[in-house]
């Protein structure tokens, strides 16, 4: 039987997504339920004075408008990671455009519409601030006079987290090792400063859930790709046991971070509350843009090197753009101060990175988690500094790399690819490139922990008489073909046919319990815990089936539901139904995984595994026009041993392509705190003709995961390394260095106006 | 208030019309409001939930079918107007058997799925056209709808699979 990870073994999801078979949360109904529609606040920031909304209730068809004065007594109406900040719907004061004022629940959406019409708010607009430096002046107003309630992280050694440090930051994350002399032993110190855009996670299927509440219990339906952290969130808010909560999961069509935590499912509960029924609420594609977005950061750096280009020491001061409510922010602050070494060695690090609360779209979970900001900066400025020092940027790389086995950081995971030779691998794929003017060379390495923290997954593993194989557990499948991958595990494990090995829908009550679909965690954690199950199932069949035939289980081997002992080849199904009877029976076995914990670590456990991302580009750049074009594009992952090479190259590809439009030209642009853009008709997104002439992936396997067989997380490190290789590679094909994203035209232009003649070098 | 369509046919009430049109090979006839989109009679009356509705605005190309062989977005096309028309979803294909729907899934050309029908039915209005389109000529077409997953690539080569198999079949 052909291996379970060959190329031909198609997603188990295949048939279904591409004959129209697929179904989403945008496809189910529950009997009787009814549809909402939110008010949102035409204003960044305002206070709300009055809300008359009898109009509305006397809409036909409507069937209760909920406002703040509504929400039931005895609930906990904020949400959110660590500062619990987000309220269900606005509680006096609303702090963005599109902040939810009000919502209503009718019989159908039109309805509803129409009543949002007759919803009659006074607003006492108040002063906004709708940048991280409008946040950060002096004297600017607050978003929360009162801190809000959380609860700090506990972190290991060198790492610390603080609650509200300043005005306006809701959560700090700071993270110090090495020796703070070893700035003085510097040559050099250089002080960059880089801005990073925002970008909407822009997934297909909109946010969509479906609620059915009682006081005594919730039932939901809904597109997230946590559905047990957001049992319990629901649990705490409204006053019930976890176990009162049954979140269900069905496909999810594309997320990208963006459906994690509360989204939906606090206003349809509230509005089933007070109705009786069940609730629907599908936002329009509009209101992604106002519910979750990418983090704008300010990154400033202070790194400091010896005079051949040994890096000694980095200080970073980042500021992330949170929007107007913390959600995922603090953790996404960890994560992106925690990277801002790259794949580099120091001998001091010194890191903070601070959520700042501005009067727009609340910033959350977005592919790369932070590490895409400090990419950006990091790798830009590696550069930056090879080129000041005369040195090629290859060279400054080739010398401070972390090797294989090195510590990122103190008490951290060992790096486990080699990075050079990835390196090596995408710069030698480039070919000959031909110089000319306006063309120019750029790489880069993004580098992440991946699987998440301390994260714990449970499998269960079943086979029927016949020999078909069920998993049940919590992986969410948002495209990322995870799900397909662990009954590739599986199948692999028992020697089966991977079409003979399903997987079961979601559903809390049922679902073995897990930490959820994020971190590029799937494969190598719910993976484990899948092998961990199959292995034991697998044994139990084989003792099963040696005591049946009276022989050794180290005599068997499974093969295709037989057991094969040298020649002779039985069939279990027949030994099954020889003891167990003519109903037959089930094998179950259960698996778990989780990452012990170490306080050596700095963030509390060590990471999983190291999820790299490599680019080299080729640009070349109109001097008329500043306009940047990638001409070939390379990237690489190593995803140690690809279970499904289809679906890491897809991964890779499709977030490399991410990373070529925030490079280029895709972000939200806000105005005043306004959001300009926030429309699928002039938000622009990649399309096939934006895929570089030359688009190469290539798929690594190094080996070295923790994972199932070798393997290693892939989801996010292609996103990482695009914005610096062509920030890098710009100022090689013209002398002009880019600090801000996107690298548009009008940038490009602005800067080569500015630049004295003599400095368009060329440095190979 | 009574609601006409363009040539003064009634379409509120019991005294519409039914509407007459061929669904899949099918001929269908259905009254509908006036306001109802083509997506609507679609997946809320016939349960044909492969066509996915998602920016409503008629630019991702998501919902895409195809009414007399032209790639067309079922949520800004009103269900009216398709009268006496042939609309072809990607069941329809799926039925068929279309060498797309089968190149698609063996050389996984999707990720979350939901672009996949309309990109699916794009493309076999390319093939319908061009049975032999150059890259760059699929390339161009298919920028008419958006995949936030793939990175395209992987579509492209997909369709001039496909392309291949219509010629070898």
């Amino acid at each position: 039987m052909a291996s379970a990870f060959d190329e031909s073994v198609r997603r188990r999801d295949a048939g279904a997504k591409t004959s129209g078979a697929a179904t989403y949360g945008t496809d189910l109904a529950v009997a009787g339920m009814l549809h909402a529609k939110v008010l949102r606040s035409p204003h960044a920031h305002a206070a709300i004075v009055a809300i008359d909304a009898s109009a509305a209730a006397a809409v036909p068809g409507v069937r209760a408008v909920l406002t703040a004065a509504e929400l039931p007594s005895g609930i906990l109406p904020h949400y959110g990671y660590i500062v619990k900040d987000q309220p269900i719907v606005a509680i006096e004061t609303v702090r963005f455009a599109g902040d939810i004022v009000a919502a209503v629940a009718a019989e159908d959406e039109a309805a509803a519409a129409e009543a949002l019409e007759r919803i009659r708010v006074v607003y006492r607009p108040l002063p906004a601030v709708t940048t991280i430096d409008a946040a950060l002046a002096d004297g600017a107003p607050e978003l929360f006079p009162q801190a809000p309630p959380g609860v700090v992280p506990r972190y290991g050694a060198g790492a610390r987290g603080a609650l509200r440090p300043r005005s306006n930051v809701s959560y700090e994350f700071a993270y110090r090792t090495g020796d703070p002399a070893a700035f003085e032993r510097c040559d050099h110190v250089f002080e960059d400063e880089f801005r990073f855009s925002r970008m909407q996670h822009f997934h297909l299927e909109p946010y969509v859930g479906i609620a059915s509440a009682t006081r005594e219990q919730i039932e939901v339906w809904t597109s997230t790709q946590n559905p047990f952290p957001l049992r319990r969130e629901l649990a705490r808010m409204f006053r019930l046991p976890e176990t009162r909560v049954r979140v269900n999961v069905p496909l999810v069509g594309g997320s990208f971070g963006a459906k994690s935590n509360c989204k939906t499912e606090p206003v349809a509960i509230v509005l089933s509350l007070m109705t009786g029924r069940p609730v629907r609420w599908c936002m329009t594609f509009e209101e992604s843009f106002f519910t979750n977005s990418q983090h704008a950061a300010l990154l400033r750096l202070r790194t400091g090197v010896m005079g051949d280009g040994r890096l000694v020491a980095r200080r970073s001061e980042i500021f992330l753009d949170a929007g107007a409510y913390s959600g995922a922010s603090p953790l996404v602050a960890e994560k992106c101060g925690y990277r801002i070494p790259g794949p580099y060695r120091y001998d001091f690090i010194d890191t903070v990175c601070s959520c700042v609360m501005t009067n727009t779209t609340p910033a959350g979970a977005f592919r790369g988690f932070g590490g895409a900001q400090a990419t950006w900066a990091s790798e830009s400025q590696i550069d930056m500094i090879a080129r000041r020092l005369g040195i090629t940027p290859y060279a400054m790389r080739a010398q401070n790399l972390l090797r294989l086995g090195d510590p990122f950081v103190p008490g951290e995971t060992a790096i486990d690819s080699d990075l050079h030779a990835g390196l090596d691998l995408v710069i030698r794929e480039l070919g000959a490139v031909e110089r000319a003017p306006g063309r120019g060379v750029g790489f880069a390495i993004g580098l992440k922990d991946g699987g998440g923290i301390n994260k714990a997954a449970q499998a269960r593993v079943k086979i029927s008489t016949a020999g078909e194989v069920t998993i049940d557990c919590a992986t969410v499948e948002a495209g990322q073909g995870a799900r397909s991958s662990l009954c590739q595990i599986a199948a692999e494990v028992l020697n089966a046919p991977v079409d003979r090995v399903t997987i079961s829908p979601i559903d809390t009550d049922h679902s073995p319990y897990d930490h959820g679909t994020n971190a590029s965690s799937a494969t190598v954690v719910m993976g484990r815990a899948v092998l961990a199950a199959a292995e034991r199932v697998r044994d139990d069949v084989l003792r099963f089936t040696a005591t049946a035939l009276g022989c050794h289980p180290g005599e068997l081997r499974l093969e295709d539901w037989h057991a094969v002992r040298g020649r002779e080849r039985h069939s279990i199904a027949e030994l099954v139904l020889r003891e167990f009877g003519a109903i037959g029976f089930q094998f179950t076995a259960d698996g778990f995984q989780k990452a012990p914990l170490d306080a050596r670590a700095p963030l509390d456990s060590p990471c999983v595994f190291w999820e790299i991302g490599w680019a080299a580009v080729v640009v070349g750049v109109d001097r008329g026009t500043g306009k940047v074009t990638i001409e070939q594009l390379v990237v690489s992952g190593d995803a140690g041993k690809a279970i499904n090479p289809l679906v890491c190259r897809g991964q890779d590809e499709g977030a490399a392509m991410m990373g070529v439009a925030q490079a280029l030209f895709e972000q939200m642009v806000f105005s005043d705190g306004r959001l300009m853009n926030g429309d699928p008709l002039v938000y622009r997104v990649p399309l096939a003709e934006d895929v570089p002439a030359s688009f190469v992936s290539i798929l690594q396997e190094q080996g070295r995961g923790p994972g199932p067989f070798g393997a290693k997380g892939f989801a996010e490190g292609g996103i990482l390394p695009i914005a610096a290789a062509v920030a890098n590679a710009v100022e090689d094909a013209v002398g002009v260095r880019i600090t801000e994203l996107p690298i548009s035209p009008q940038r490009v232009h602005r800067a080569l106006s500015l630049q004295q003649p003599k400095t368009v070098g060329v440095t190979a | 208030m009574a609601v006409s369509d363009p040539i003064g046919r009634q379409l509120d009430g019991e005294d519409a019309p039914p509407l007459r049109f061929v669904l899949n090979g099918i001929e269908r006839a259905e009254t509908v409001p006036a306001r109802m989109s083509l997506w609507e009679l679609l997946h809320d009356e016939f349960g044909l939930c492969g066509t996915k509705l998602s920016c409503s605005r008629g630019v991702c190309g998501s919902c895409s079918v195809l009414i007399d062989g032209v790639p067309q977005a079922s949520c800004s096309t009103f269900a009216f107007s398709v009268d006496g028309r042939r609309v072809d979803t990607i069941e329809g294909l799926a039925a068929a058997g279309h060498p797309l729907c089968e190149a698609f899934a063996a050389r996984s050309a999707f990720q979350c799925g939901y672009c996949t029908s309309g990109m699916i039915v794009l493309a076999k209005a390319l093939l319908d056209r061009d049975p032999h389109p150059a890259r760059q000529t699929v390339v161009e077409w298919l920028s008419s709808n958006v995949c936030r997953c793939t990175g395209y690539a992987m579509i492209v080569e997909a369709v001039l699979a496909a392309a291949e198999a219509v010629t070898d079949g």
